[in-house]
Formats: structure tokens, sequence, C-alpha cells
């Protein structure tokens, strides 16, 4: 079986949300929803030294996902129904619309607020990795839309080999939680989950 | 106000968990009480009959909580992740607790009812009963919702219908007329659910000590919860109000030896259960505002 998963190269990434809107044009979401999201992570201070000099720490970086198709999600073992499932063949994590009641225990339970309960259809959303683009051979949008290369997307295993990285930065959650199938490179400000020193600068844009 | 939408979104969640809950435990009450030597052939059948209020509090919670559903027409799905998720071991729980109590309610009715089989109906009920009101504690019990999965949600759960079950359970008694709910039987129902209430505020307490320890890359949990210490001491009061205006019926009924007028009685008793369940209300909406993950949502 192979297990998609994303690679996100944080070095790269600008922060300029052309994934993010690639998305939301090729899925046709409406303004509140979005399935990929770009954090900004801030943190740092100025401190006065016994000379009077001021030294600094700050840093900034950009942190851009959606659905981690995670190994052991949330989502899916919380789902009443089974409608939240993981594909057998590829490993994504898909919503099956037949099934779902759209009661949101998957967007409740998520950590990286994959999942979204579309009220108007009635049942939940997410990304699906682009499902139908893969069958076409191609790679998901925010991936082709990326202008720095930042995103790729393939065999978990094969970007492992192919990337030398590591599966979370904050602000994500550790990945012992879900498990999740993604390769960060991260840049050098970067920080680990556990360390979480700094903020997300844009709340209200991401939730 | 962060974590208002999440509880107005959940509305609905927040009235099953209310209702449900205090119905079920109400249920076990007067289910006890029918149990036991105490009342006779006559008492037992209207306090069976009268097992309807109840019934009536959890089955429209359950239908409250149907009606946040997206997809209703999908609901028998639910029964497919038996054991896996929380939330289907809920759902089957609570149809067969209502089942149960059901049967036995629609058997009260029978010309010449058995009553080893009312027993055991009623004892079943019973069973099932606790394993319902378990399973809605701990149906949000999921690790990366991190101001759910703590030892206070299903404790406070539990306490609620502890404080709120009583009350309804003395006004399902005085329907059915049982009247020593107006002595020992009231004072022992008085009691677990001024005990109850103690022990629900402390943990309340502890657990908004506890709020401001929590959080994730986005907030602290207790500014999700803004009014939290003023929403435990309002649920305080109502539970207080309503514990006293249950006993107050109980000392006027036993002082005048008479039967204080059945309406005003019935209508003090029916307040009495407003007042608390509204306390439980307005924390079960604060445990709906106070959801967050271990990671970038709230």
């Amino acid at each position: 079986m192979t297990q998609y998963g994303f690679y996100f190269d944080n070095t790269r990434c600008t922060g300029c949300r052309t994934c993010e809107m690639a998305c939301k044009d090729y899925k046709d979401l409406d303004a509140d929803t979005a399935f990929r999201h770009v954090y900004d992570y801030e943190g740092g201070t100025w401190e006065e030294r016994a000379n009077g000099i001021y030294e600094q720490s700050c840093f900034t970086y950009h942190l851009s996902i959606s659905c981690q198709h995670c190994t052991s999600p949330a989502c899916t073992e919380v789902c009443p129904t089974t409608a939240m499932h993981k594909e057998a063949d590829t490993g994504l994590v898909v919503v099956d619309v037949t099934k779902c009641i759209g009661c949101g225990y998957c967007h409740m339970a998520c950590p990286y607020n994959a999942p979204k309960v579309d009220r108007a259809a009635g049942h939940s959303v997410k990304c699906n990795g682009c499902q139908e683009r893969l069958e076409e051979g191609k790679r998901p949008i925010c991936v082709e839309s990326c202008p720095v290369r930042a995103l790729d997307f393939g065999d978990i295993g094969e970007l492992r080999e192919k990337y030398d990285g590591v599966s979370a930065i904050a602000p994500m959650p550790p990945s012992s939680y879900t498990d999740p199938n993604i390769v960060i490179k991260a840049c050098d400000d970067a920080r680990t989950p556990e360390e979480g020193d700094g903020f997300v600068a844009n709340v209200q844009e991401v939730i | 106000m962060l974590g208002l939408s999440t509880a107005v979104e959940e509305l609905a969640l927040v009235l099953f968990t209310t209702l449900a809950p205090s119905g079920a435990i109400a249920f076990i009450f007067m289910g006890v009480i029918s149990l036991s030597r105490k009342p006779d052939d006559t008492q037992r059948t209207s306090i069976s009959r009268a097992l309807a209020l109840p019934i009536l509090f959890a089955l429209i919670g359950l239908v409250a909580s149907a009606a946040h559903l997206g997809n209703p027409e999908n609901a028998l799905y639910v029964f497919t992740n038996i054991g896996g998720s929380p939330l289907s071991n809920e759902v089957l729980y609570a149809v067969i607790f209502l089942g149960l109590a059901s049967i036995y309610w629609l058997y009260a009715f029978a010309k010449h009812p058995i009553r080893l089989l009312q027993d055991i109906l009623m004892v079943l009920a019973i069973i099932f009963g606790i394993v319902f009101v378990t399973s809605v504690a701990f149906a949000y019990d999921v690790d990366t919702i991190i101001t759910w999965h703590t030892v206070y949600s299903p404790l406070n759960l539990w306490l609620n219908a502890l404080v709120g079950g009583p009350m309804l359970a003395m006004l399902g008694l005085r329907i059915a007329r049982f009247v020593a709910v107006e002595r020992r039987f009231g004072m022992v129902l008085l009691l677990i659910s001024a005990i109850a209430l103690c022990v629900n505020l402390v943990v309340y307490g502890l657990q908004s000590a506890y709020l401001s320890d929590i959080s994730n890359s986005l907030v602290v949990a207790s500014d999700l919860v803004p009014l939290y210490i003023p929403s435990i001491i309002l649920f305080g009061v109502l539970g207080c109000i309503s514990i006293i205006l249950n006993a107050w019926v109980m000392r006027r009924y036993n002082q005048e030896d008479t039967h204080a007028s059945r309406r005003s009685v019935l209508v003090l008793s029916s307040l009495s259960c407003f007042f608390v369940l509204l306390g439980i209300f307005v924390m079960r909406f604060s445990f709906y505002m106070m959801h967050m993950t271990v990671g970038l949502s709230v």
C-alpha cells in the first residue's frame, strides 16, 4: 500500500498564501473555508545589554499545512459512522459523503484543523490530496501552485528518503498524537512543538 | 469571544448533555423507589407511569442531539463504529436505555403485569441508565482535545446529573402522588443533590484553576471561557435555589399536615427543576466554549 504525504520546505516558504488560494479556487470553497492554512509564527524579544546596546532574538517563519493524512488520524478514530476513513490504496484520509451525518466530531478532534463541516451540504469536507488530480497523474493543486517550490507530494517513504526533515515544527502539535505523514525541512529559527516559545500571529485568519 | 461560536454551534449538544443525564438519573431514583418495598401496588403503578417524565427529558435530549446533525438520514450508520467511536457507544447505550425504560413504562399500563418481569426490566434499565450516563461523560474524552481530556470532564457530567436528577425525580414522584417524597425519601433525594452540588462546585473550582495551565499555539484555555468563575457561581446559586425551593415545599406540606394545593406543589417543584437545569445548561455551555485541541484549532 502507498501512503501519500506532503513535503514542506520551511526554509523557502515566504508566506504568500498562493497554495491556500489555489486550493480555495480549485475546490470552490467559500470565504470562511480553507483546506490549507498558512500560519505566521513569530517570537523573540529585544533586550538591553549592560553597555546600553539592544540585542534582539526576534524571529518569524511560515508554516503551510493542510490535512496530514495521518497514520493514526484522530478524525477517523472518533467518527461514529466510519465515513471519515483512510483509503486502502493511497492512505489518504477522505470523507464518504454517503455515510457522513455531519456531527462535526472529526472537526473537534483533529489537532490540525483539517476537517470542517459544510452546514449547507450537511457533511464534513476536507483536503483529499486532490485524489482526482492524482488519478490523472498530476500533483495536488497547492503543490503545483507554489511559486518557490516549497511543497511536494508523493509516497511518504520516498519523500523521507529524498528530503532530510522532521515531522513537526511549532506551531504544530507533537507528531506523537496522530503520526502525521509530512516531511518538513526546518529553517534555522524553527522551533520544535515542545519548545513553542513563539506565537501564531494570524489567529483570526486561521481559525 | 473565541469559544462562543463553538458553544453556539453545538447548542443542541448543550441541551442533550443537560437534559438526558439528569433524566436518566431521575429515572434511576424513581426506579429504585419502585423496586423497594415502600410503595404499595397502586403507588407502584403510579410511579411507573410517572416515569414518563424522566423518559421524556432523556428523549428530548436525544432528539435535540440528532437535530444538530447535518445529514440525519445517514443516522443509522452510527452503529458501524461501535467499540471504536465514543459517539457510537453513546448512541447505542442511549437507545438501549431508552428502549428498556420505555418498555417498562408501557408495561405499567398492562392490566395484570408480572411483578418479576417488571423488576427484571427495571434492574436492566437502571444498569443501562448508569452505563448511558457514563458513556455521555466519556463521549468527548479524546486525547487531542486537551481541555476535555481531563478527569474533570466526566466527573462534572456525572455530578451535574446527580444534582439535577433528584430534583426531576421529586417532581416525578409528586406527579405520581407518592406522598413519602415529602418525608424521608424527599430528604434523601435533597441530600444527594446538595452533596453532589457541593462536590461539583469544588471540582469546577479545581478545573477553573487548571484551565490557565492549558494552552496550544493559538490560545490559553482560560481565555476561551472568560466568564467561567461567574458561571460557576451562577450554577451554585441556581442549584441552591432549587434545593431550598424543594425543601420549602416539603416543609409547607408537613406543617399544614394537609395538602398544600397540589397545583402549587407541582408548580414549585417544576420551577425547582427549571432552576437546576438552567444552572447545568450554563455549565454545559461553558464546556463547549472551552473546546480546543493540542494543535491548531479551538
